[in-house]
């Protein structure tokens, strides 16, 4: 294994150094660091020039320079932006993370839904369903992501902070929301005609009654969750954990579950004593994090019995559902506090930038911020990738469904949650390993133009102002950690391949 | 297996409680376990029922084989897939089938599970696709046994591990723990036997249990199953388009064509007094090995050279004056090293003559280097060691300008007919392929050509402006041939031409080929898998093992008294049509299983 | 952009419908192959018929595709796709009133604004096009009907030519890509080797990076083109009345390789098949049995993924134009009009809907023509079975059943 990851950091690093060879040539022929002093009237014009070529090396040859670059990149120098006279590592010191935050968001999001709608659109091959997620997976690929960046922010970000200032419920919009939520589910669920319309019926009631409950007890202008939020929740969702991995038939899956998620609902209680009396930090989430997940495992180990590997396996995702559950809800306490700071106004889901200035509240508050600044070019990334995991993962899906095996499975008498979970998903999830980097990669690329219409100041923004601006060092810094986190995501992709594919020996 | 082993009665699977249901309890040997009656399977295929069954009826008793034989196509797996609702989905059965008072057809889908695996359970054909590669062997037989008993995993591993036992798995606390593609073909059969008995099912359907497998490994799955069948009370149907295997295994026999049951009766009677037409023709088109030997050709010594102690099987004497026109000395064929994988001796140390229109049988398993050896003769691999010779042509180190010529000298036809004509060409463009090439053929005089060559392969001469969709198996088959026959070529090589054909198409295949022999006169190396086929078309045989020839003499010798000891077990292990012979046959290939796995 | 990676994805598997399986191992034969033996003959008086139909592919399938070539029967399955006909319809439309409308080249077009000029601002520049059922009581073209800009500039001529830029780099970069991605994939699926190492590489390197990044410094590039060749102002003048077509082949060098890539892929499959060895056994060269025996086998994955590329080249181009790399002035791009009246959403909204709005038909239009192209050339694909006409069918078939049984029991 350790041989396995050497061989391909080695290559890796080579790929790295030919593709910043490359790049640096090519920059040398796009970019003109002396563009603004060709056509400066001033009389120390070839003063200023001299001083410009000798500032940044213009009089030896680009591949002279290239390695001068190198020499000072591998000892931790990145070089400078000539425009504003920074070097290059304090310009990107906040960029990287906004970026990779951002990036990072989006590619979990879209492989959560995409896989699940994908897998859903397969199993429903040939049903309007199907074709009405193809139909929309392709307008998706169609929309251009600049385009839908600017409507996204016109109309969800700008009418959600009206309707908070001033709630004047949108009928038509609520009622075509909780039919398109009904023809979802109907389509989703499948089955015969009498499901379907019970089905529909059922998906269109509650989506109208979430919405009116929601709207009209004005818990949308101020949200939260509270212990019972979390209770009910926790259990549904306990429930749902068990269902799908482990079937009802499982009791002590089922009650380890359902245990956990009223142990962590009881929690809730003290936990808000620990949140209001101790600074919170990362670390201190993680923690508690570690701490719910431990207890949980012993919840599944006691609980046990013959199949303990999904008992513990349902518990740790309970657990991890509750504790997430309380987080948000404590998130959500601040929400007024968080409205009425002079920043906000009353108008909290943010169009520009990753943070809002100038606003000192508590680690709370901040999640608060970040979550409602990064809301936006999230659903805009995700909007590029969501098709392409869909598309994908139905069409792996259906292969795998043809397979022999699937067959087999049936033919032994398993239920369709078993064959379709444990036989099918599990092999439809395979190739998965190879599209993901792809994806990241495009992800980074998507990025770049989000950045730029959310004015966050990440590092796709500062690679198109870069390039704009003649500057080479910070475009190269970009295209040198681009390429790192493209290995990387190879890497790790191949690295999962190996584990979950048994039929693959990483150190053959 | 408990009815006959009382003390043995009381063990983790039968303390433990069954979730299924157990239709009509335990049954005794004789009883009626399926009675099926006027089934019939339709499909909807365009916007019409296509029949694929029709009014189907028969019944099984317990401890029987019934073998259900037919060619492709014949419905003879979707009328018994059909039992377990296991259709795909345009597929609809209709009628009654009726297990120990059970209605099948009909039948909601959750009451079909519990029947699934536990009363009726399947062996699939192709052990590798149909075991779930990530999974263990071991979790695979574990989940049936769960899903239909309430069993803690310790305790089903505890059968499972006794079942993998009881199917011959070597090591089987060991092999529990590996993944299918860690055992061999022989042995995913094994465990798909082991998966299939887990819950003692009532009813066994075992869809061409051996078809993907190797001849002896073949015998040796065949062996196990007559064991397991003296051993569980399950009634057993056999799918299978294999006269041999069936004259083998089964005690009654129906006989499908086109979705209908031509002919229904007992081994004997099949076998013995077929009366349909399409029987009769069925079990005439088999080869049937060492048919028309008769004892008094066999006398003298028997005329074949063996392998011995590592020294090759050396280069036979000339028999003809005239240039061989396959000579291979000392030959041997590798694969490179490719990245890591090493490098691969295919075949080494070859030596074999092929005279001037002679036709000489290759035998040999899957992985013994047959093929390579074919494609070695004309020039798609190259020969790494010795010296290759085509009729005069010495093709060792020639390069790819020297090798025009001599390409004129051969012609090959390949085993799948489906992939050896280009689907974007019409088949007389393929034929005319070598004639353009080489003998700068075009217009008219080509189309005379195409014609004359499509005449005599039987085909009609339109057929020239046709796709290879749009032909059959073996009409396709015949194209190749006359595309490889269209320079007049010296030599041969004939890979596995009929292997993926029908038994009644490759009976004519094989006729038309013998013909063409005569006519054309060429050399042929006869690749084949199957030695009942060799056997029909050539004078001599050579049989391949792991790379090296171990055997190379004239085709009566080698069918009835091969000397090396992988011939007789090669040739023990080929299942012969006719249920008699068959079952001396098998007793002396029991007898050779037995004493390898003694020797091992 | 959003769909550069779309090459990669396999979904072979849609639309796989097995009518009738059974024996995989062998091919489907029909028991009356020939009438070669003349014994057989006697008792088949129907040889002749059943060999016309040369039934290979299964049942029901033998009609369908009799007589026809492989080209045929890709187009009567593609004019079956509903959505690649819509496709098809949609770009052809707008090919033609953006070609009628401003003319190609000095070719004048038919509408009254040739030259895009500013002009006195009518009512707010709201468009003037009116249909009826939306916003109007009948149908009115006007003097501006995709209304006008600040600067009073009419916005259809604007839109119409923007649209002549994004078809014109799809189709040149397409072609650009194609020929680089096929020559690159056949040659490494071909030799395999070394030679598929080397090529592989070079493909994993313009791969590491986003299309976004690379595109936009070649856009910088081809910008700074008539900077770095010292060109004089007639050559400037030149060169940026040319930069769509520069642009356009700047981008063909970075989108080829996902097209590469699955060429390669089909061609190590297609090696495997025997027909190119008894190709080569027939005495053909390399470069016969690349182009006369592989390419037109592979000719579907290089036609599906090409059209698909072009879609993507039409959003790759309009992202670039929108950040500033990509068309620059004199030429008009609709991702160059989108970023000039991003700000003006508020006040006049229509500067924004109408390029975007023909992105996406032009975008959408060809995807949904790759999408017929691919079903069309996947072999596996049969006709859908209708849902409904089969539920149907099944009734009808039950009670068929039904009195047929009742009739036995009645003659019992």
């Amino acid at each position: 294994m350790a041989r396995f990851i050497a061989r391909r950091l080695a290559l890796a690093l080579v790929t790295l150094f030919i593709l910043s060879f490359l790049m640096y040539g090519l920059l040398e022929f796009a970019l003109d660091p002396l563009v603004d002093l060709r056509e400066n009237p001033a009389p120390n014009r070839e003063q200023l020039i001299a001083n410009r070529v000798r500032l940044l090396n213009l009089d030896v040859p680009w591949y002279q320079r290239y390695f001068l670059w190198l020499g000072n990149f591998l000892q931790g120098d990145f070089g400078i932006g000539w425009r504003t006279m920074q070097p290059v590592g304090s310009m990107v010191r906040g960029a990287i993370a906004t970026s990779i935050q951002l990036v990072f968001a989006a590619t979990i999001i879209s492989i959560l839904l995409g896989v699940t709608i994908g897998l859903v659109s397969a199993l429903r091959q040939y049903t309007t369903f199907d074709y009405a997620i193809t139909f929309v997976s392709f307008l998706l690929y169609s929309l251009p992501i600049f385009w839908v960046a600017v409507l996204l922010k016109q109309f969800l970000a700008i009418s959600a902070n009206d309707y908070l200032q001033n709630p004047t419920i949108n009928w038509p919009l609520v009622i075509t929301l909780s039919l398109v939520s009904g023809l979802f589910w109907a389509g989703a669920l499948g089955g015969r005609r009498e499901k379907k319309i019970k089905v529909f019926l059922t998906a269109l009631v509650v989506t109208l009654a979430v919405f009116m409950v929601t709207l009209m007890t004005g818990w949308v202008e101020n949200p939260s969750i509270g212990i019972i939020g979390v209770g009910v929740l926790s259990i549904a969702f306990a429930l749902g954990v068990t269902a799908i991995f482990a079937g009802m038939n499982n009791k002590r899956a089922l009650y380890s579950a359902l245990t956990t998620a009223v142990l962590g609902t009881i929690v809730w209680w003290p936990l808000q004593w620990l949140f209001h009396y101790w600074q919170m930090s990362w670390p201190w989430m993680l923690g508690l994090l570690a701490i719910a997940l431990a207890v949980a495992a012993v919840i599944g180990w006691l609980f046990g019995g013959p199949d303990r590997n999904i008992s513990i396996r349902g518990t740790m995702l309970a657990a991890l559902f509750t504790s997430v559950l309380i987080f948000v809800d404590r998130v959500l306490q601040t929400w007024g506090p968080y409205n009425d700071t002079p920043q906000i106004r009353g108008r909290p889901l943010a169009t520009i930038g990753a943070a809002t200035p100038g606003l000192h509240g508590d680690f709370w508050m901040q999640q608060l911020d970040r979550a409602t600044h990064i809301m936006l070019p999230t659903l805009a990334l995700v909007m590029i990738s969501f098709a392409t995991y869909v598309r994908y993962q139905r069409g792996a899906m259906l292969e795998v469904l043809n397979q022999d095996y699937i067959r087999t499975a049936r033919a032994k008498g398993l239920s369709e949650r078993v064959v379709i979970v444990r036989h099918a998903l599990r092999n439809a999830l395979m190739p998965l390993a190879s599209i993901v980097p792809v994806d990241f990669i495009t992800l980074i690329g998507g990025a770049v133009i989000t950045e730029t219409i959310f004015g966050w100041a990440g590092m796709g923004r500062l690679f198109l102002t870069s390039l704009g601006g003649q500057e080479v060092d910070p475009v190269m810094f970009y295209i040198i950690l681009t390429g790192g986190l493209a290995m990387i995501a190879n890497l790790v992709a191949d690295f999962l391949y190996a584990v979950i594919d048994p039929r693959i020996r990483v150190n053959a | 297996m408990s009815q006959h082993n009382p003390e043995a009665a009381r063990s983790v699977f039968t303390d433990a409680i069954k979730l299924s249901r157990d239709t009509g309890g335990p049954v005794e040997k004789g009883d009626v376990i399926l009675d099926v009656k006027d089934l019939t399977v339709r499909f909807w295929v365009g916007q019409e029922w296509f029949t694929a069954v029709e009014d189907m009826t028969y019944q099984l008793k317990a401890g029987e084989v019934l073998a259900i034989v037919g060619e492709s196509g014949s419905g003879k797996t979707q009328s018994s897939m059909s039992l377990l609702g296991l259709l795909p989905p345009t597929g609809r059965a209709t009628g009654s089938a009726d297990l120990k008072g059970t209605e099948l057809v009909g039948m909601s889908i959750q009451e079909l599970r519990e029947v699934r695996g536990n009363e009726i359970s399947v062996i699939f054909q192709e052990p590798m696709t149909a075991l779930n590669p990530v999974y263990t062997v071991g979790f695979q037989i574990v989940e049936t046994l769960r899903t239909h008993y309430l069993m803690n995993p310790s305790a089903a591993k505890e059968r499972a591990v006794d079942l993998m036992r009881m199917v011959e798995i070597p090591d089987p606390e060991d092999s529990f723990n590996k993944f299918p593609h860690q055992l061999s073909g022989g042995q995913r059969q094994r465990i798909m036997i082991a998966q299939a008995l887990a819950c003692e099912p009532k009813l066994l359907i075992a869809d061409e249990p051996t078809t993907a497998l190797d001849v002896t490994v073949q015998a040796e799955i065949l062996k196990l199953m007559r064991e397991l069948r003296e051993r569980v009370s399950a009634g057993i149907i056999l799918i299978t388009h294999d006269m041999g295997v069936v004259a083998d295994m089964a005690d009654r026999i129906i006989v499908m064509k086109d979705g209908k049951v031509v002919e229904h009766g007992t081994s004997q009677d099949i076998f013995k007094r077929p009366q349909h037409p399409y029987t009769q023709q069925l079990l005439a088109s088999v080869p049937h090995l060492a048919e028309h030997v008769g004892d008094g050709e066999l006398e003298g010594p028997p005329n074949t050279v063996i392998e011995t102690e590592g020294r090759p099987v050396p280069l036979s004497a000339p028999r003809t004056s005239s240039e061989p026109a396959l000579l291979m000395e000392d030959v041997a064929i590798v694969y490179p090293k490719q990245g890591r994988r090493p490098e691969f001796r295919a075949a080494e140390h070859i030596n074999l003559r092929v005279e001037e229109g002679e036709v000489v049988g290759l035998v040999g398993e899957s992985g013994s280097g047959k093929t390579t050896l074919g494609r070695a003769a004309v020039a798609l691999l190259p020969v790494r060691e010795g010296k290759m010779t085509v009729a005069g042509h010495d093709i060792t180190k020639a390069s790819m300008k020297e090798l025009k010529p001599f390409r004129r000298t051969v012609g090959i036809v390949f085993q799948d007919p489906g992939s050896s004509l280009n689907p974007r060409l019409p088949v007389g463009e393929s034929i005319g392929e070598p004639l353009l090439l080489h003998e700068g053929l075009k217009g008219a005089e080509l189309s005379k050509k195409v014609e004359d060559l499509l005449d005599s392969v039987h085909l009609p001469r339109s057929m020239r402006n046709r796709y290879p969709h749009e032909l059959s198996g073996g009409q396709r088959q015949r194209i190749g041939i006359a595309r490889a026959l269209a320079l007049n070529p010296k030599l041969l090589i004939a890979d596995e031409p009929t292997s993926a054909l029908d038994v009644s198409v490759q009976a004519r295949v094989l006729k038309l080929f013998k013909e063409l022999q005569e006519e054309y006169g060429f050399a042929c190396l006869f690749i084949s898998h199957d030695l009942a086929v060799v056997e029909q078309v050539s004078s001599r045989i050579a049989v391949m093992h792991q790379g090296h020839l171990v055997e190379v003499g004239d085709t009566l010798d080698i069918v009835t008294r091969p000397q090396h000891a992988y011939t007789q077990r090669l040739l023990s292990a080929v299942p012969v049509p006719d249920p008699d012979e068959q079952r001396k046959r098998r007793e002396l290939r029991d007898a050779i299983i037995e004493r390898e796995h003694l020797v091992s | 952009m959003s769909n550069d990676n779309y090459e990669n994805i396999s979904d072979d598997a849609d639309r796989i419908e097995e009518a009738v399986p059974d024996a995989p191992a062998h091919d489907t034969e029909i028991p009356v192959d020939t009438n070669d033996g003349g014994e057989l003959a006697v008792e088949r008086p129907t040889d002749e018929a059943d060999e016309a139909y040369g039934r290979g592919e299964g049942v029901g399938e033998g009609q369908e595709v009799l007589g026809l070539s492989q080209g045929q029967i890709v187009w009567s399955r593609f004019i079956r796709h509903r959505g690649a006909i819509f496709g098809l319809i949609t770009i052809t439309c707008v090919l033609l009133l953006s070609l009628l409308s401003m003319g190609i080249g000095p070719i004048d077009g038919l509408w009254r604004v040739q030259e895009i000029s500013s002009g006195d601002v009518i009512n707010g520049g709201r468009p003037t096009l009116s249909l009826p059922g939306i916003g109007g009581s009948e149908f009115a073209i006007g003097l501006n009907p995709f209304g006008q800009d600040s600067l009073g500039r009419d916005y259809f001529a604007q839109v119409m030519k923007g649209v002549q830029t994004s078809l014109l780099v799809a189709a040149i970069l397409g072609a650009v890509a194609i020929t680089i991605g096929v020559t690159v994939g056949s040659l490494a699926g071909f030799y395999r080797g070394k030679v598929d190492m080397a090529l592989m590489r070079f493909t994993d390197l313009i791969i590491t990076l986003p299309v976004i990044v690379l595109g936009a410094v070649l856009g910088a590039l081809v910008g700074r083109l008539p900077f770095r060749l010292g060109a004089g102002p007639e050559l400037t003048a030149a060169i940026r009345d040319q930069m769509p077509v520069l642009l356009a082949v700047a981008l063909g060098l970075v989108l080829w390789t996902g097209l590469a890539r699955l060429v390669r892929s089909e061609f190590l499959t297609l090696r495997e098949r025997e027909f190119v060895d008894s190709a080569r056994v027939a005495g053909a060269s390399d470069w016969r049995i690349i182009t006369k025996h592989m390419l037109p086998n592979a000719i579907g994955v290089i036609v599906v993924n090409g059209t698909l590329l072009m879609s993507a080249a039409v959003t790759l181009e309009a992202a670039l134009s929108f950040v500033g790399f990509g068309i620059a002035e004199p030429k008009i791009s609709l991702g160059r009009l989108i970023s000039e009246n991003q700000g003006a959403f508020s006040t006049r909204p229509w500067l924004f809907w109408w390029p975007g709005l023909f992105i996406i038909l032009i975008a959408l239009s060809i995807n949904f023509i790759g999408d017929g192209l691919r079903d069309a050339f996947d072999p596996r694909t049969k006709k859908i079975p209708s849902a409904r006409a089969m539920a149907k069918a099944e009734k009808q078939l039950a009670a068929s059943r039904a009195e047929y049984q009742r009739s036995k029991e009645e003659a019992r």
